[in-house]
């Protein structure tokens, strides 16, 4: 039944190898012969040349000075007589000539608005709410300045409070973080920068000291301070200054505080401190009265300084503004001796009042002299009003309403002869041009929050479109303006002078 | 013959709104000018070639043409230039004075 079967084996091939392989192609390539020469090159000859700048020659050198004996060159006069006329003909139809008024050339892209570089704020100064009590830019016009203080309580305080620094030209700008802190034992009233040397800064405290910082130094910055001498200040310093001395080609550090003293100090680095020069003080009965005041005040004699302004046409005129309202102008070379009680100082105290002007009916936060006009300053106080005076009379040239409320700061405009800014105490600074008949504002710089009073502000010298606010919140705003209110008309010198000669009636 | 030279210059300052005046020889030298050193010497050195290439401009365009007076007219003041082969005068006005 069942039998052994043997069958072959069956096979399948694979078809998937087969056609994986793909068709097959031999090829070979090879690369060229590659040519090669050689070739030899030597110099024949070399010269060698060197330059240097060699140091600027005398220009007196090139202008050939007038000798009268030496005769003209030949053919001078006849040059001359023969372009004489045409000049003459070309100068008169210059004064005569309407073409170009009011044209103004577009070198620079104007730009119509006022727009905020930078908020800075110093983190821990808020935290203490502290206000920002005084803004000042460098000589070099990158670094600005704050210092944190109070500026509404007057009691003394044990706060810790800074300066800060910060350096806007710098890429890696924090505003959140200052460039340098320095950190101060009490609150700043007032700092003002070098006028040549940008490291140097100084500083007036709540407590009467003065300071003078050297950002350069790593180790201490504090260069030079008054300490707490029997002569200095006894109150708070309300404004520091750097003023040319006459006798050498420094400058020296004026200080005002409300004990009504205003004292010049110099740098002397040998002991490190600041030495009284010279000091002035201001007594109620020594003050010239300019005929309309007949208050009788009692209380103290003394009249407390709030605001110096330096004039930068006469060396020896400074004005003073105080906390009553009087508005003074004085001169640093006055001889009269102040009628303070003589106590055993080394500098004798001179009263340097000469000229009362109207006095306003609360403090003078601050008074500015115009940079294009001798004779013209501006004062602003708890009025609300901006005076601008003329040295030469009593009464005030010009008086616009700015707000209801206090200014705390007023200056004129380092570019425009005819506009000046004023800070509010509601929080905008108003800017107004005396061109526009009208007495609303150019501009207006708001910022953020309302009822945070600006407290100070400080134009760029040499950025002319850069200012900076500084607002009771304890935060630094840096503003560029629009280009009508930096670039300077043609006639504006003129208007500006037409301003001043008004008499008051 | 010398009050002549200065009785001219005198006559051109005295113009309305004339700042300065100054006198520049064939080499670039001044040899008469009102305002200081420094001032003139920059004035000088520039104006020159600034006044030859606009004698050049004026003979290209029209070679029977020639530069009488170049003006510049600037945000603060006027400055006019008389060329010659000789001497160039340069004066500078304020016209709104």
């Amino acid at each position: 039944m069942f039998a052994d079967e043997s069958l072959e084996s069956v096979g399948v091939e694979s078809v998937w190898r087969s056609c994986q392989q793909g068709a097959l192609q031999a090829r070979s390539c090879q690369t060229d012969a590659l040519h090669s020469d050689d070739a030899g090159v030597q110099t024949r000859f070399s010269a060698s040349i060197f330059t240097q700048t060699e140091p600027q020659e005398q220009t007196t050198d090139l202008l050939r000075q007038h000798d009268p004996a030496e005769p003209d060159p030949p053919g001078l006069l006849d040059f001359l007589r023969r372009t004489e006329d045409l000049i003459i003909r070309e100068l008169v139809k210059n004064t005569r000539s309407h073409a170009f008024d009011g044209f103004q050339a577009d070198w620079a892209d104007r730009s119509q608005r006022v727009s905020c570089l930078h908020r800075l704020q110093h983190p821990s100064a808020q935290e203490k709410d502290l206000h920002v009590s005084s803004v000042s830019w460098s000589c070099t016009g990158s670094v600005i300045v704050c210092a944190y203080g109070r500026t509404d309580d007057g009691d003394w305080t044990n706060e810790k409070s800074c300066v800060c620094l910060w350096n806007l030209d710098r890429q890696n700008l924090n505003p959140k973080q200052a460039d340098l802190v320095l950190e101060v034992p009490t609150a700043v009233t007032s700092v003002c920068c070098h006028p040549n040397q940008p490291a140097l800064i100084a500083g007036g405290l709540y407590n009467g000291e003065v300071l003078v910082w050297d950002t350069s130094r790593t180790q201490d910055p504090v260069l030079v301070q008054t300490g707490m001498p029997a002569e200095g200040h006894r109150e708070p310093v309300y404004q520091v200054s750097w003023v040319p001395l006459q006798r050498k080609a420094e400058f020296g550090v004026l200080s005002s505080s409300s004990g009504g003293r205003v004292l010049l100090w110099t740098v002397d680095l040998d002991r490190t401190r600041l030495v009284l020069d010279s000091g002035y003080a201001f007594i109620r009965q020594q003050v010239p009265h300019s005929g309309r005041t007949s208050m009788k005040v009692r209380g103290s004699s003394t009249v407390g300084v709030t605001a110096v302004a330096l004039s930068p046409w006469d060396p020896d005129t400074f004005l003073v503004g105080s906390e009553g309202g009087l508005l003074l102008r004085c001169s640093f070379s006055s001889r009269t001796p102040a009628a303070v009680p003589a106590e055993d100082r080394g500098v004798v105290l001179r009263a340097p009042a000469v000229f009362s002007f109207r006095p306003s009916s609360g403090p003078v936060h601050s008074i500015h002299c115009s940079p294009f006009h001798r004779n013209l300053f501006a004062s602003a106080g708890t009025d609300g009003l901006v005076h601008i005076h003329s040295l030469l009379q009593a009464d005030p040239v010009l008086s616009v309403r700015v707000s209801d409320s206090y200014l705390f700061q007023a200056q004129w405009s380092p570019s425009r002869p005819l506009v000046f800014a004023a800070a509010t105490g509601h929080g905008p600074v108003q800017f107004f041009d005396l061109a526009c008949r009208a007495l609303r504002p150019a501009a207006t710089i708001e910022d953020g929050a309302a009822d945070r009073a600006a407290t100070c502000l400080a134009f760029n010298h040499q950025n002319r479109r850069l200012v900076a606010v500084g607002k009771s919140d304890g935060s630094v705003g840096v503003w560029q303006l629009s280009s009508d209110l930096v670039d300077p008309g043609p006639t504006e010198t003129a208007q500006l002078e037409q301003i001043a000669n008004q008499v008051s009636d | 013959m010398k009050v002549d030279v200065e009785g001219t210059l005198k006559r051109i300052e005295s113009y309305k709104g004339v700042i300065g005046t100054i006198v520049v020889n064939a080499e670039g030298i001044p040899i008469r000018s009102t305002l200081d050193n420094s001032t003139t010497v920059q004035y000088a050195g520039l104006l020159r070639h600034l006044a030859a290439m606009a004698r050049s401009s004026v003979r290209d365009i029209d070679p029977q043409n020639d530069l009488t007076v170049l003006r510049i007219h600037s945000k603060k003041y006027e400055i006019m230039v008389a060329p010659e082969n000789n001497y160039l005068l340069i004066v500078i006005q304020n016209p709104c004075e």
